[in-house]
């Protein structure tokens, strides 16, 4: 893998704009169906927001570190933040409540597992927390 | 108002129609909230959600309209939406929204469907 970008977001919601940007420009130079730029897109924004609010708690003495990089098969995305993390055997689930009416939240994880075709916590003790996501070139 | 949207309430007929243009986030979210509480929206039976096409819609967003269609069922209301991006058209189907605020290809299907 080819490392492309490496940017430092500040802990704030919104942050994450500036990397789906740039993460933009580079999946357009790799050729990806305009369909699957919008999957990325999405994919990016709940990593970081996930980062920001679950992995760095709001603390905006802490940053996201985002880095994209590629091969001919695919893009990498990590999403790396400084907190504790969770356990991921914790992350909601469940997503239509019982009356068959969707659940408020808990979509970040399910949405990145689904719009990207690789999609791993790596949790680092002391370290942070790292989301890595795949996206192939041919689908 | 948020500088990330830009909501505005309107009538056609009896259909209450809320339009949305930006960022549909979790801060944001507030915003369509407040346009959904506001009394002539809350109080009629048929509501129209306008996506612009460039509509942004994250997680903490989703989470939001769920909430409007969430207190829409208790009042029996009629949420339908239109002008969405095809992303968020799938986006919608995913998490199972459509389920309670059916989505549209056109203004006109959406108004004729209530």
């Amino acid at each position: 893998m080819e490392q492309l970008l490496e940017l430092h977001l500040p802990n704030i919601l919104g942050a994450e704009k500036e990397a789906i940007k740039k993460a933009v420009i580079i999946a357009e130079k790799l050729g990806f169906a305009r369909d699957r730029i919008e999957d990325l897109k999405t994919a990016l924004a709940e990593a970081c927001i996930n980062a920001i609010e679950h992995g760095n708690k709001f603390d905006q003495n802490k940053k996201v570190r985002v880095t994209l990089a590629a091969n001919n098969k695919s893009l990498e995305v990590i999403v790396h933040d400084e907190g504790e993390g969770i356990d991921p055997k914790k992350i909601p689930t469940k997503r239509v409540r019982d009356d068959g009416f969707p659940c408020r939240r808990g979509y970040g994880v399910f949405l990145m597992s689904n719009l990207m075709n690789e999609f791993y916590f790596e949790k680092n003790p002391g370290k942070g927390n790292n989301v890595k996501m795949l996206m192939h070139l041919n689908g | 108002m948020s500088k990330d949207i830009k909501v505005s309430t309107s009538h056609k007929g009896d259909i209450a129609v809320i339009s949305i243009q930006g960022d549909v986030t979790a801060v944001t979210g507030e915003v369509i909230g407040n346009a959904y509480g506001s009394n002539d929206i809350l109080n009629s039976p048929k509501i129209l959600l306008q996506f612009d096409k460039d509509c942004y819609i994250n997680s903490g967003g989703l989470a939001s309209l769920i909430d409007i269609a969430s207190e829409g069922r208790k009042k029996q209301q009629k949420i339908h939406a239109y002008g969405l991006s095809d992303h968020f058209q799938k986006i919608f189907h995913m998490v199972g929204l459509t389920r309670c605020i059916p989505i549209f290809t056109s203004e006109e299907a959406a108004m004729k469907d209530f």
